[in-house]
C-alpha cells in the first residue's frame, strides 16, 4: 500500500493573543501591562491521507480548519505534534514541497491585480520550472476545464468574483501539485459557479490524481466530492470515515415526507413527527424501519396520499449533530 | 533564476505602466528635500565669503546633486510595504511559492528606478546648471562608484528588510519606520555633507550603516575622497551589507516562526 500523501500525527497550535476588558481604564492599564491568553486552535489531531484521496475538512467557524491547512501548507508553525505531505515537513518550506502542492483559499487573491492573468502564469511557470510543453498542456487544459479563454487576456482586476476565483484555481494547479489544499473554494459564488468549481475539483482530481483536502461550509461541494470527511471542532478531531456512516451514526433515522390530498392529521403513529403544515408532513422514523412505515402510512393512507418519499436526513442536520456531540466519534476510522 | 527575472521584470513593467504619473510624482517629492538644503547651504557659503568648511557653493551643488542621485538609486521601501502585504494577506501566496518574498521587492525596486531614472538624470541637469556645479573628481572616482552605489543600494534594501520583519513581531511598525528613517536623515549625511558635521557625529555616523548608504557614495561621486579613503569606504559597505544579511538570514528565520497569516 502506497504511504500517506499526508500524515498528520497529534498536530496542535495554540497562539498567543492579547487581551484586555474594555473601557478607557482598561485602555490606560494595557498601555502599561499586557495580558495575553492563549488560545488552542488545534488540539492534538491525528489523521491521514492516501493518494488520490478527496476529503473534506469539516467544522463550523473557529474550529481549526483553516489554521491545520495553514499548518500543512507550510505558512504557519505548530506549537506541537508532527506532519509530512508528500514525505516533507511542510513548514521547513523545501523547495521540493513547494513545487509539490497548492494552497487555494476562496476570496484570497496570489494573481497580479494590475495585469493579465495569462502573465501571471508565465511568471507561475518561471518560478515553478514547468517546462515549456508540459505548461502547454495544463495551461490548455485548464483553460478547457474552466472555460478560461475569455478571461485570460483581461486585467485580473476586471474580472468578476467567480471568474477571479477560476483563474486563481488555474494559477493554483499549473505546477500540477500532487496535493491541493481548498480552502472554502466555492466562497462567495452563485449556485451555477459553485457547481462548476465542483465539477471541476472532481474531474481535475480523476485526470490528475492529485490528493485534496477540502474545506467548506457548503454541504453540497462536500456531498459531491467527498466520501470520506473529517470533522474537527474546537480543535478536536470528532469524526474521521466515510460521509455515508457518518449519516448512519449521528442520524440513526430516515426522513419521510408524506404530501396528502387534505389536511394533515395525527401521524404520531407512524413516527416522530417533525414538521407538519397544511398538507405535508415530515415524519422521522428508525432506519431499520423505513421500509415497514413507509408501507404502512401507503397502506394506511391509501387515496388520501399524494405523495410520499424517504431520504436520509440532509447532510446539514447531520453535521450539526457531530459539532453538538462535542465528543469524539471514537470508534470511527477512515 | 535569470528566467525567472526576466519574466518578473516584464510583468512588474506591465504593472508599473499603469502607475507612471505616481511613480513621477514620487520620483520629483524626492527632489524637493536635498534642493532645499542646497539652497539653505548656498546661502551660507556665500554670506561666508565664499565657502563654509572648505566647501564651496559649487561644491555644495556637485554633493547634494550626487546625494540626490545616490539617494534615486538606494532608495527602498519594503519596510513600509511589507507591513500592508501581512495586513491584507498578500504575504501568504508569496510564501506558498519556492521563490523567496525578496525576490519580488528586487524587481519592483529595480523597476521603479530604471523607469524614473531618465526624468531624474532631466531634472539634476537642470539644478545643475542653476546653481554652477563644478565636479572636482577624477576618472577613478567614477570607477570605484559603480561598485559603492551596487554596495550602498544592496544595503539599503536588506536594512529595509530587517526593519521589515519587526511586523511579524509589532504588527505594526510605522514607528520603527520613521525612527529608521529619522535616524538615517541625521547621520547619513542629508543635513550637510558629514565633513561639515561635529567629530562625535562624523564618528557616530561611520560606525552606524547610514553613511555607507548616501554619504559615501555621494562623496565619491563628487569627487571629494582620496583613493585610499574610497577603498576603505568600500570595505565598511561591505562589512555593513555582510552583517545586514545575517541579521536578516536570523530574523526571517525566527520572523515566520511567529507568523500568524491572520487574514491570508
Amino acid at each position: 500500500m502506497d504511504a500517506p500523501v499526508v500524515d498528520v500525527r497529534a498536530l496542535r497550535k495554540v497562539y498567543r493573543v492579547t487581551e484586555r476588558e474594555t473601557g478607557l481604564a482598561a485602555t490606560f492599564r494595557s498601555l502599561v501591562k499586557r495580558r495575553y491568553r492563549e488560545v488552542l486552535a488545534v488540539d492534538g489531531i491525528t489523521f491521514h491521507i492516501d493518494p488520490g484521496e478527496v476529503v473534506g475538512f469539516l467544522g463550523p467557524n473557529g474550529a481549526g480548519k483553516t489554521t491545520t491547512l495553514k499548518m500543512l501548507s507550510g505558512l504557519l508553525h505548530p506549537t506541537g505534534g508532527e506532519a509530512t505531505v508528500l514525505g516533507h515537513v511542510p513548514w521547513r518550506r523545501d523547495g521540493t514541497f513547494l513545487r509539490g502542492m497548492t494552497l487555494l483559499m476562496g476570496n484570497r487573491s496570489q494573481l497580479v491585480w494590475d495585469i493579465p492573468a495569462a502573465d501571471s502564469f508565465l511568471v507561475l511557470k518561471e518560478i515553478y520550472a514547468i517546462p515549456d510543453a508540459q505548461y502547454r498542456r495544463t495551461l490548455d487544459e485548464l483553460t478547457d476545464l474552466l472555460e478560461l479563454q475569455p478571461l485570460l487576456h483581461k486585467p485580473v482586476r476586471g474580472l468578476s468574483l467567480g471568474e477571479r476565483m477560476k483563474v486563481e484555481f488555474a494559477a493554483g494547479l499549473l505546477h500540477s501539485p500532487g496535493v491541493a489544499f481548498l480552502d472554502e473554494p466555492t466562497l462567495g459564488l452563485d449556485i451555477s459557479m459553485q457547481g462548476r468549481i465542483r465539477r471541476f475539483v472532481a474531474e481535475y482530481n480523476q485526470r490528475s490524481g492529485a490528493t485534496i483536502l477540502l474545506t467548506s461550509h457548503y454541504m453540497d461541494d462536500v456531498v459531491a466530492l467527498c466520501r470520506r470527511v473529517i470533522v474537527i471542532h474546537r480543535g478536536v478531531l470528532l469524526y474521521d470515515g466515510a460521509l455515508a456512516d457518518l449519516a448512519e451514526r449521528m442520524a440513526p433515522y430516515k426522513r419521510i415526507t408524506v404530501t396528502l390530498r387534505g389536511a394533515v392529521g395525527d401521524l404520531a403513529a407512524f413516527g416522530e413527527v417533525v414538521t407538519s403544515n397544511d398538507n405535508v408532513a415530515t415524519i422521522h422514523v428508525p432506519r431499520a424501519q423505513a421500509g415497514d412505515r413507509t408501507a404502512r402510512l401507503v397502506r394506511e393512507l391509501g387515496d388520501q396520499l399524494a405523495d410520499i418519499s424517504v431520504e436520509d436526513p440532509p447532510i446539514e442536520e447531520v453535521i450539526d449533530k457531530v459539532f453538538a456531540s462535542e465528543r469524539p466519534l471514537a470508534e470511527a476510522t477512515a | 533564476m535569470i528566467r525567472i527575472y526576466r519574466q518578473l521584470l516584464v510583468a512588474q513593467i506591465q504593472a508599473a505602466a499603469q502607475y507612471r504619473i505616481q511613480a513621477l510624482l514620487w520620483m520629483l517629492f524626492s527632489i524637493i528635500r536635498p534642493v532645499i538644503f542646497l539652497a539653505a547651504w548656498t546661502a551660507v557659503a556665500t554670506a561666508q565669503g565664499g565657502s563654509v568648511g572648505g566647501y564651496s557653493a559649487s561644491d555644495f551643488a556637485a554633493y547634494y546633486i550626487a546625494l540626490t542621485l545616490v539617494n534615486h538609486l538606494c532608495i527602498a521601501w519594503n519596510s513600509f510595504e511589507f507591513e500592508f502585504e501581512i495586513r491584507q494577506g498578500r504575504l501568504s501566496p508569496k510564501l506558498l511559492r519556492p521563490l523567496h518574498p525578496l525576490h519580488y521587492s528586487v524587481v519592483e525596486n529595480l523597476v521603479f528606478k530604471i523607469t524614473t531614472l531618465l526624468p531624474l538624470c532631466l531634472v539634476l541637469v537642470i539644478v545643475a546648471l542653476t546653481f554652477n556645479v563644478r565636479w572636482a573628481g577624477e576618472w577613478w572616482h567614477l570607477v570605484i562608484f559603480v561598485p559603492s552605489i551596487i554596495l550602498a543600494a544592496a544595503l539599503s534594501f536588506m536594512l529595509g528588510w530587517v526593519v521589515a520583519t519587526a511586523t511579524f513581531w509589532l504588527q505594526r511598525i510605522n514607528t520603527v519606520n520613521t525612527l529608521f528613517q529619522r535616524t538615517a536623515f541625521i547621520f547619513a549625511g542629508q543635513i550637510a555633507p558629514l565633513a561639515l558635521m561635529p567629530e562625535w557625529m562624523q564618528v557616530v555616523s561611520y560606525a552606524l550603516p547610514f553613511a555607507y548608504i548616501l554619504a559615501v557614495p555621494a562623496e565619491i561621486l563628487r569627487g571629494g575622497v582620496t583613493l585610499e579613503r574610497c577603498l576603505l569606504y568600500l570595505v565598511g559597505q561591505a562589512v555593513w551589507l555582510g552583517l545586514t544579511i545575517i541579521a536578516f538570514r536570523f530574523a526571517w528565520r525566527a520572523g515566520l516562526r511567529e507568523y500568524s497569516a491572520v487574514g491570508a
